[in-house]
């Protein structure tokens, strides 16, 4: 395990899946909120982006995926391939759970009987198939958070942005879900970009963990994590785990103190 | 309802308490009115003719329908379907523009905002000073009596409708965003069903507004088929004060129907995924 420089930011792996250089945002009320941040997320690689409370981490994500215009700097997106799992589920609460599925498709224009099919397969593999015809009421938050996962799935993204999908759960299903996106990320071959409160899930899921400094957001601290996967849940309980947390948490402390 | 596991005198009385707790108040209040009624009736002075006994002003309950048979109940039958008519006609219209509207004005600011004050301008104006204007251009018919209940109903649709397309939260819009959607697919598949329960809701209010409306409509525009309004006008001339109250009671029904009858359809349409109080 080593802590590179902002300077440094290598991709593991072939072309970068997405490039950001220089971005800069500041709001109209002139609140600046993102300053100078670059990062190469490399093709099916899992980053993970931690920092303190209001930085700007939202607002990185809402970059990367173009519904937000940074003030300047470049950047490159796979355009129509990115998946958003936003922090609460979003679903349509007047469409079933599978519905809410199909929704990314039929605003593509998929024909019925094919979206249907890949929306059911999609639902299946995040263990909803029994759940197909429920409405968003009749689900717990967990639940809902996979049908949100599988909705963006279905579209088979490039990249997938995730804001704090699972703060809302409990320790346990956060784990369990932890290890379900872990398997689809295994299978689906896509780059992620998860940002998150928990360090633990941070080091869990991710290669890289970036560490944000309070806003103006900038990249203060890269951590390369030097786990393979598979990843096994009982790594949480390895030395080397704990190495990780602990480097990760003092530079939020460092951070924070500032 | 469960049987087994419990015994039936168990799960009877809890039927009864929940019975008892749902009618009690409705109970109570009906009682109380009826009370007042007869202390009215029978407390005015100068109520009864004191040749004949009829009520002049107000009849006790159980005598509102002691004149009603033959001709009378067959023209206040007839007064009712009318009156029902003007209502449905004028609703399924100011449905229909109130929907459109609705939809036009949610689509930029500067809209509504030119609207808005001509809107607040009819629902406030008395109707009483454009009746002169509209014997003019649709005469003193079944269309001028349309045109009021429209103009009477359409406000809690039109209001309702773009309070509901502006309330569709954020990162559902997010969502469509992303998908590169246009207006037509985000107004389709987003705002109109997340609009869906405000739009019930004040297609409920005007549902009993549109009933006022064609009572309303009576009073000025005479021409054609009496509907309850002009009945209600004709007995009151006649001093038969049974029937005209029979007829104000037809009204009330009428207005009663539409509105359960929007209630149901609302409960049926929305009901299942509606998360917030949808009450009856
Ligand atoms: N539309 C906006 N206009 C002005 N300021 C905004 C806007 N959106 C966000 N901000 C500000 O930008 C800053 C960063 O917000 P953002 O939601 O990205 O933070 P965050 O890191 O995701 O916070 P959290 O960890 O609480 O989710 C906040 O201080 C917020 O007040
Ligand atoms: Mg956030």
């Amino acid at each position: 395990m080593n802590s590179t420089t902002p300077e440094h930011h290598a991709h593991r792996s072939g072309t970068p899946s997405i490039s950001a250089d220089g971005i800069c945002l500041s709001f109209p009320d002139s609140t600046e909120v993102l300053r100078n941040i670059s990062i190469e997320i490399g093709d099916h690689e899992f980053v993970s982006v931690v920092g303190p409370s209001g930085c700007g981490k939202s607002t990185l994500l809402r970059v990367l995926s173009g519904l937000q215009k940074p003030t300047s700097g470049q950047l490159n997106t796979p355009s129509n391939d990115v998946g958003f799992v936003f922090q609460d589920p979003t679903l349509l609460p007047w469409r079933t759970a599978l519905r809410n599925v199909e929704t990314l498709l039929e605003l593509r224009g998929v024909n019925a009987t094919d979206r249907r099919e890949l929306a059911f397969n999609a639902l299946s593999s995040v263990g909803l198939a029994d759940s197909a015809n429920k409405y968003p009421r009749q689900l717990s938050g967990g639940m809902k958070m996979r049908v949100s996962l599988a909705r963006s799935l279905v579209t088979q993204p490039k990249l997938f942005l995730f804001d704090e999908p699972f703060a809302a759960v409990d320790e346990f299903a956060r784990e369990q879900l932890n290890d379900d996106l872990l398997a689809l990320f295994a299978s689906a071959k896509f780059s992620a970009v998860f940002v998150t409160h928990s360090i633990s899930e941070a080091v869990y899921l991710s290669q890289r963990v970036i560490i944000m400094s309070a806003r103006p957001a900038s990249i203060a601290h890269i951590i390369e994590i030097p786990f393979d996967y598979p990843r096994s849940p009982e790594i949480r309980y390895q030395p080397d785990f704990a190495k990780c947390c602990g480097t990760i948490a003092r530079h939020l402390r460092q951070l924070q103190n500032i | 309802m469960l049987w087994n596991n419990r015994s039936a005198s168990q799960t009877a009385a809890e039927y009864m308490k929940s019975i008892i707790r749902r009618y009690f108040g409705p109970g109570v209040v009906l009682i109380v009115f009826l009370a007042g009624w007869y202390a009215l009736a029978y407390g005015l002075e100068n109520n009864f003719s004191p040749a004949s006994g009829t009520p002049m002003i107000i009849p006790p309950p159980h005598r509102l329908f002691e004149d009603i048979y033959g001709i009378t109940r067959t023209k206040i039958l007839i007064a009712f379907w009318i009156s029902l008519k003007t209502s449905l006609v004028g609703l399924t219209l100011a449905t229909s523009i109130g929907l459109v509207l609705g939809i036009v004005m949610a689509q930029a600011r500067w809209l509504e905002r030119a609207l808005w004050p001509y809107l607040i301008a009819l629902q406030v104006t008395p109707i009483i000073a454009i009746v002169p204007l509209m014997i003019k251009l649709v005469g003193s018919n079944f269309a001028a009596r349309v045109l009021v209940t429209v103009i009477i109903s359409i406000f809690p649709i039109i209001s309702n409708t773009l309070f509901g397309l502006h309330s569709t939260p954020k990162n559902m819009h997010d969502l469509f965003t992303l998908q590169r959607s246009g207006p037509l697919a985000r107004l389709l598949k987003l705002q109109l069903p997340a609009a869906s329960p405000a739009i019930f809701g004040g297609l409920r209010i005007s549902a009993g507004l549109a009933v006022i409306g064609a009572i309303v409509g009576d009073f000025f525009f005479a021409k054609g088929d009496p509907g309850l309004g002009k009945l209600i006008t004709q007995f009151f001339l006649n001093s038969q004060a049974g029937p005209m109250f029979v007829t104000a009671l037809a009204a009330t029904l009428l207005g009663l129907m539409l509105f359960i009858l929007f209630g149901l359809l609302n409960k049926r349409i929305v009901g299942r995924w509606y998360e917030g109080a949808i009450s009856q």
